[in-house]
């Protein structure tokens, strides 16, 4: 009876463990099949890699070899034999060494490229007079304009632009003349701040200080940098909005600006780089279209304004309220170049009682684009109120009209010769003329 | 323990060969990008835009020789000089007989989007349909003339830059590049 018992119990608790195992067994035998498949899915998937691996191999030998003239050493096989040849950790090792290689190689490469490379601009010539400073004759240096732009994310921006100018004394100085960080808002919203050309009209945020860039030898002696002679702020410290968002087959160029309001010094307007005393800001904008389709391709119509409190540093000092307006046209193609800009100025003075003074500034230049080079014509003409603080504070706040007739060569992509000759009648402060003949030598690099 | 024994090297294969790929193209790209060499047009970047706006990728024009040039839309000087020169090789082509794509890809991104380029065409006649004119990132636009000589550099709205034509066989095979001005394209064709 005890004996049935066992064998009972034993017969259960074999039929339990077959039970067992077989349940067991059941999902690791499906499981190993599984497995079994996938291995030799990765199997073979690891024979095309390796494959992939020799033959991209052998294409780099072979481009290595090109490029060094040496002979190019016939394929290995790729075929079947040829992955199983050798044993796997021992090509696998080969190729990781091969790798590190090429990692090594391509790293050294990358570092050959990085860094913010230096571009820019120069000039010098000769003449009757000096450009800037008509007392001066001869020989002359220009400027020597670094450019950096560094890379930064999609949407960052950054521009600056060192000078080394001469200046109206003979006397070399170092500018930063651009130093502006930005933030691109949108496509067509781009938010700068720090120090950038004020945008009025059209010279003085398309033609900058790399005199390359410009057909004529200069600019309009009013629209002229600061410290060369020019009687509107040029640069302006601040925030600067820009954009040109498309509008039918043309795109409208918006800008809106507000920065630290400039002060003459010395005679000459000074952008207050590290803030004013008296916290006057001076706001600004411009709106333009330019035409990009039919028979107004290539023509930008445009108005700007900009107002500021600007003082002098006299002794006691003269307080302006400067409301400039005015607008622009440019027919910009192929053919031609054509820039017209007007200036009307009613300043207010706000530290005596001479009351509201009117002026105006404007010119016309007409360039074409011929094969051999770019023949230019430019009448510019100013009447600048004497009684208005603004202008007689400024050392070249005078009269004037100027009638020139110059010619840019292209000798290649990156020189170009310039000559012009001009007439010069200044009208009000002091009654002269003067004729010039330019010639200046400029690049980019 | 035998699939253990795997694990490790089946993944090691596929990182040393995606790594091997990446690094093997950043190497022969880099080591041929100055003098071109033997670049093959689908080592280049391929995300672009034609002046639809549609993507296309540089691979799908093979099967055709294929012309690539860089421009942006308000250069008044050597760019139109260099679409004189595609025009004319676009006339000795037809004069042949023969195909080609005409690629132009735009310097400066930022002020050229693909409506400019589709203006661009219209206004200077460019409308048949083997001409791409594309927009791709800054980066793409970078790297692409990085790989194929293409020295630019913008200076604010404007892009210093010099001309050149850069020609592909229909294999995608690089042919060679050359001034566009100089007399030697024929020779390319």
């Amino acid at each position: 009876m005890r004996r049935f018992a066992i064998n009972l119990v034993g017969s259960r608790l074999g039929a339990a463990l077959l039970l067992g195992l077989l349940i067991g067994t059941m999902p690791s035998r499906a499981l190993g099949a599984e497995r079994a498949a996938t291995i030799k899915e990765l199997q073979q998937k690891l024979d095309q890699s390796l494959k992939a691996i020799q033959a991209l191999t052998q294409r780099v030998r072979d481009l290595e070899a090109r490029q060094s003239g040496a002979p190019v050493a016939a394929s290995p096989a790729t075929g079947e034999s040829g992955a199983s040849s050798a044993p796997e950790p021992t090509r696998l090792e080969a190729v990781e060494q091969q790798l590190e290689q090429l990692e090594t190689a391509n790293a050294s490469r990358s570092n050959d490229e990085t860094g913010m490379p230096l571009h820019g601009f120069a000039d010098v010539g000769a003449g009757t007079h000096n450009p800037i400073n008509p007392d001066l004759k001869g020989f002359f240096v220009g400027n020597l304009d670094f450019y950096l732009t560094p890379r930064l994310s999609d949407r960052g921006r950054a521009l600056f632009e060192m000078n080394t100018e001469v200046g109206s004394d003979g006397a070399v100085g170092v500018d930063l003349e651009r130093a502006q960080i930005g933030y691109q808002l949108a496509d067509q919203a781009t938010l700068w701040l720090g120090r950038f050309h004020s945008p009025y009209g059209y010279v003085n945020t398309a033609l900058h200080h790399g005199a390359w860039i410009n057909n004529s030898v200069r600019r309009p002696g009013f629209l002229q940098f600061e410290d060369n002679g020019g009687i509107v702020p040029a640069h302006t410290v601040g925030l600067w909005l820009t954009g040109a968002p498309r509008i039918g087959s043309g795109k409208l160029q918006y800008d809106a600006y507000v920065g630290n309001s400039q002060q003459i010094v010395d005679g000459v307007l000074d952008m207050r780089n590290a803030g004013n005393a008296h916290g006057n800001l001076i706001v600004g904008g411009r709106l333009g279209y330019l035409f990009n389709a039919g028979a107004a391709e290539g023509l930008t119509l445009g108005v700007h304004a900009f107002s500021a409190h600007i003082g002098d540093n006299a002794v006691p000092a003269d307080m302006t309220r400067v409301l400039s307006y005015g607008g622009y046209a440019v027919y910009d193609t192929e053919q031609w170049e054509n820039i017209a800009e007007l200036y009307l100025f009613d300043n207010e003075d706000l530290s005596g009682a001479t009351g509201t003074h009117h002026s105006h500034a404007g010119f016309v230049q007409l360039g074409y684009r011929a094969s051999w080079g770019v023949p230019y014509a430019r009448y510019e003409i100013t009447s600048l109120d004497q009684a208005d603080n603004y202008f007689a504070a400024q050392t070249t706040g005078y009269s004037y009209h100027r009638s020139a007739l110059g010619l840019r060569f292209d000798l290649s992509a990156d020189a170009a010769v310039k000559l012009e000759l001009a007439d010069t009648q200044l009208t009000d402060r002091s009654r002269d003329q003067y004729s010039e003949g330019l010639m200046q030598y400029a690049i980019r690099f | 323990m035998f699939f253990g024994s795997h694990k490790p090297l089946y993944w090691r294969s596929q990182r040393l060969c995606a790594g091997l790929l990446c690094a093997g193209l950043l190497v022969v790209g880099g080591a041929l990008a100055g003098s071109g060499g033997a670049m093959r047009l689908e080592q280049l970047p391929q995300q672009w835009r034609d002046d639809r706006g549609a993507p296309l990728a540089l691979t799908e024009l093979l099967g055709k020789r294929v012309v690539v040039a860089m421009a942006y839309t308000h250069c008044r000087t050597i760019c139109p000089a260099t679409i004189a020169e595609l025009k004319r090789m676009q006339r000795l082509l037809d004069a042949r007989g023969e195909q080609a794509s005409f690629v132009i890809v735009g310097f400066d991104p930022d002020a050229d989007d693909p409506a400019s380029w589709h203006q661009y065409r219209i206004n200077h006649h460019l409308e048949r349909s083997n001409w791409h004119f594309l927009t791709g990132s800054r980066q793409a636009t970078r790297q692409f003339a990085h790989q194929l000589g293409f020295d630019f550099w913008t200076y604010d709205t404007h892009v210093m830059h010099e001309s050149r034509l850069v020609v592909f066989d229909a294999q995608g095979q690089w042919r060679g590049a050359v001034h566009p001005a100089s007399a030697n394209w024929p020779a390319l064709l």
